[in-house]
This record gives structure tokens, sequence and C-alpha cells, in this order.
């Protein structure tokens, strides 16, 4: 299964001066949920699409280090050879659309067909991933006609299919309502169950807080922090990093609960409860 | 969904069959009259283009078809009728304007080549999905990118046309006045035009990221997830098509050799 190795990686935008990534070296191992924070502007979305090979083959521009997934160097190798392996999904629902198919059961199948999957196989793929991600009764609609959480389902769905090792999600539920985003999260969590990778862009830090196993904090193309979500919502300078803490971190600091073995803050409702329920032992 | 395609799901005998078939039905519907030289034959595949489609239960949608070509034929009648050069036989003389009989017959002609076009065409597009069409083109080798351009632009176009009238709404909503005289529209037609024309770039930048993640450019050869839609009968048709063309080329040399 697939592991992902950064080694100081630098891109820069044409026609930019300055490097939208910025030395950044990581690993990630396989099945891990690694949430993505940091300010807009921060080079988020700039890193899922380095680990996508997005940056540097699609987007020009001065790239520096190295990105490996399973030993092969992203750079070395075409997006659409890669993308079996590592899929993404956008922001935009409706961008993600092909408008070439009418219904949700083809649209699905489109990079299937893409790659030349047998019939049968390419079925079952689109049943299970129906399935997995609670779309099976919109299939036969029109891809167009579904709301903003059952089209960004469905465009999980349709790279789901395709069997990646690993999925990068850079902000999807940004443009969809609570339930919407309720939806996604709970539909990325079972594909997490599964063992897949997950790389998740979010705003929304309560949910980043409570589904991640580490936290990637980046601010200026710089990556501040890698840990586990309590360390890196305990840090004191989150706020300056322009990320604000989950509620119950803040909730936390004010109390004084912490964790006495990593001496950090709550960033869940359980862990919060846990914590006074100590106290007033 | 609002697509700009005309097809209708009917279920009928013409739906059933495949794209490739209908395609030929097209061909060989204008290239049979024009290579045989007799306009007979061209009114015979335009009543059999209309039984055909008053079976499949969509000769109601031709209707606005026709009568936009109609207007335009009509027009090709008066023009030829009153000035054709050669015009000698008067049918119609109404006081300073007389039609000819000469430039009548010939704008039949064209009006009998214009209708029997627009209604196989008709047979083709009424009944047939436009994604199944270029997925039996593509099968057949034709390029899967210009397919995929043309079946998109069925989804899209309403897509885009939604987008404008949200920003028309958007303008409007900023005090801009976009309906009255030529004069304030033309004026409010730059503000608009140049949001939509952005925001495509922007949706056709994404939309082309997220085609090639799925695999748009990759080499392998495709496969498809619907099976193609041939039944044993397309095939009897199609062999009767291409003996029509064939011989109908064969009278041609034949005519001209004589």
């Amino acid at each position: 299964m697939a592991e992902i190795k950064v080694e100081n990686l630098k891109y820069r935008y044409p026609y930019t001066e300055k490097l939208a990534l910025d030395g950044i070296t990581c690993e990630i191992k396989q099945g891990e949920f690694i949430g993505v924070i940091g300010k807009n502007g921060s080079g988020k979305s700039t890193f899922c699409q380095a680990l996508t090979g997005l940056v540097p083959t699609f987007y020009r521009g001065a790239y520096g280090g190295k990105v490996f997934i399973d030993e092969i160097e992203v750079k070395n190798v075409e997006v659409d050879d890669l993308c079996q392996k590592v899929g993404i999904v956008f922001q935009n629902p409706f961008n993600q659309v092909t408008g070439s198919k009418l219904t949700v059961y083809e649209e699905i199948a489109f990079g299937l067909e893409n790659f030349g999957i047998e019939r049968s196989q390419m079925r079952k793929r689109i049943d299970e991933s129906l399935a997995l991600l609670d779309i099976a009764k919109y299939k036969d609609r029109a891809p167009f006609d579904l709301s903003g959480g059952q089209m960004q389902r469905m465009a999980i769905a349709s790279i789901i299919a395709m069997e990646p090792e690993i999925i990068i999600l850079d902000e999807p539920t940004s443009q969809l309502d609570p339930q919407g985003s309720e939806e996604v999260f709970q539909a990325v969590q079972k594909l997490s169950q599964k063992g897949i990778t997950v790389i998740m862009v979010e705003h929304k830090i309560e949910k980043i807080a409570a589904y991640s196993d580490r936290v990637m904090l980046l601010d200026d193309g710089k990556l501040v922090d890698f840990d586990i979500p309590q360390k890196v919502f305990s840090r004191t300078d989150l706020e300056e990093h322009g990320v604000v803490p989950p509620t119950y971190t803040r909730i936390g600091k004010a109390l004084n609960l912490r964790v006495s073995e990593t001496d950090t803050y709550p960033v869940t409702l359980q862990e919060a409860e846990q914590l006074l329920a100590h106290r007033q032992e | 969904m609002k697509s700009m395609s005309l097809y209708e799901e009917k279920h009928s005998f013409l739906n059933k069959l495949s794209p490739i078939t209908k395609m030929i039905y097209v061909v060989a519907a204008i290239l049979i009259p024009a290579f045989a030289g007799e306009k007979m034959l061209a009114v015979g595949f335009m009543i059999f283009s209309m039984l055909l489609l008053m079976h499949s239960k969509v000769i109601r949608r031709t209707f606005p078809i026709l009568g936009v070509s109609g207007f335009v034929v009509l027009t090709v009648l008066i023009i030829q009728g009153l000035f054709r050069a050669g015009n000698e036989t008067v049918v119609l003389d109404m006081g300073p304007v007389a039609f000819y009989k000469e430039g009548l017959l010939f704008a039949l002609g064209i009006a009998i080549n214009v209708f029997n076009i627009i209604l196989c065409f008709c047979v083709l597009v009424l009944s047939t999905k436009p994604s199944d069409m270029v997925e039996e083109l593509v099968r057949k080798g034709f390029s899967p990118r210009i397919g995929y351009v043309f079946t998109s632009l069925f989804q899209l176009i309403p897509q885009m046309t939604d987008r404008m009238s949200t920003i028309t709404d958007a303008q409007k909503s900023r005090g801009m006045e976009t309906e009255g005289s030529l004069m304030i529209r033309m004026k409010a037609f730059l503000p608009l035009i140049s949001p939509v024309i952005m925001s495509s770039f922007i949706d056709t930048k994404e939309r082309a990221i997220a085609l090639e993640v799925r695999g748009f450019n990759a080499k392998n050869k495709k496969t498809f997830l619907n099976e193609s839609t041939k039944i044993p009968v397309d095939n009897v048709i199609i062999i009767i098509l291409v003996v029509g063309i064939v011989c109908s080329i064969g009278w041609r040399i034949m005519t001209w050799l004589r």
C-alpha cells in the first residue's frame, strides 16, 4: 500500500516571485487520516496538487525537491499513470461533473472507461462506491440535478471507483451546507476505515480535530507543524498562523484542562468530558 | 435536467435501432436521391422519415423545426418564382408581379431537398441520445476527445446559460439596468459578459483538471459501461441502405457513360 514521502518540496507558480511551497518535508503512512490546515494562500491546495503530480505536470513553474508515492517519484510519471494510485477531489462539485454523462451511474463509470476496466468489474466497483457513499438511490438521476452534497459525494464516488490507495480532498465541504458537509465527512471516514490514506484540506477545524490522525499546519508555504491534533491545536501561536483552535480546545485552555501525558488541551467533546470527569474525581 | 438535446425517450422501434444505422439512413436519404437525380426518391424518403417519426410518436417535435425552415424555403420560393433567370411561363399573374413556372419548380426542388434533409436528421436526433451516438462512433474509432466535446456541449451550455442569468440577477441587484432600449442593453452587455467569460475560463480549467485525474488522457484502450445497442435488424437495414447507395452511384456512373 502507498506511503508518501516528501523531501524539501519547493514550488513557485509561473509569473510569481513568492514560493507557494517552501521546503516541505514529511512522511505519511498508509491508512492515515491527515488534516491539512492553514490560512488562505498558505499552500494547502498546491501541496495537494504536488502529491497528485498536477504540480509540476499541469501547473508549470519552478519546482524543487522530491515527492515519492511508494518509491515512485511523482514528477517522473504522467498524471494519468498516477491517478489510479492517488485520487483527488476538488472544492467545487459542479466543476467535477464531466458534463458528458446522463446519469450518476454513467458519470462514476467515466474514469473506469478511460482506464479500460472490464465491464463486469466496472459495474462491481460502481455499485460498491455508490453503496459506500450512500448515493445508490440517485444512480439514475442526472448529475447536474443533484444537490451540492450529493454531487460532492458523487465526485468522491467517481474517484473511489478507481480504487486509489490515497485520496486527497481539497476543501470538499467549502460550498456545502452543514448537512452536506456532514454527509461528506461521514463518507470520508468510511474510506479511512477501509484503509485508504486520506489527506483532507479543510477550514472546518472542529471536524479536522475529530477525524484526523495527524494535522499538518501550513503557513506561507512552510510546514509549521505536523503532529497529532491535540499537539497542533494546543500551540500558543496557532492564531498567528491564521487558525482558530477548536471550541473544546479553547474551553480547555480557559479551564486549564490538560492531558497530563501529552501536556495538551482537548480537541473534541469526548476528550473534554473525560478530562472534566477525571478532575471531578 | 436541462439539456440542449432534442432526444425523447419513447421505447419505439426507432429508439432501439443502433445510432450507426440511423446515421447511415441519414447518409442514404441524402445521397441516393442526389446520385439518382430523381426528386421523387427524395419525396419517398421524406414520407418514409415522417412515417418513422409518427411511429415513434415524435412527429410533433419536428413541427417547430419545419416551421423555421419552411419560412426560409418560402422566401426561396418567392424569390425564385419571381426573379430566376430563364423564367418564361407565367403561372400566376398578380398585376405588377408574376410567378413563373420554371422558378417555382426550381424552388420546389430545393424545398424537397431541404425538407428531406431535415426530416432524416430528425429521425436521427429525435430518437438517439447524443451520448449513445458519440459512444458508438468512439467504438468505431472516432476520437474520444472530440466525442467528449460534442456530448458535453449538450449539458454544459444550458449550465452556462443558468450562470449567465445568475450573473444578470447579481448585476441587477447592484442597480444595473439590463432591460429596456437597445442602448441600455448594449451598455449592460460588457459588465455582464466579462464575468461570464472569466467564470467560464475558471470552470473550464477546473473541469480539465478533474477530467485529467480521471484518466481522460490515458493511453489505455477505452472500455464502455454500456453494451453496443445493435440489434439483428440493424445489420439488415444497413445492408439495404448501403446497397441502395452503391446502386445509386452505379446508376449515376452508367448515365454519365451513356
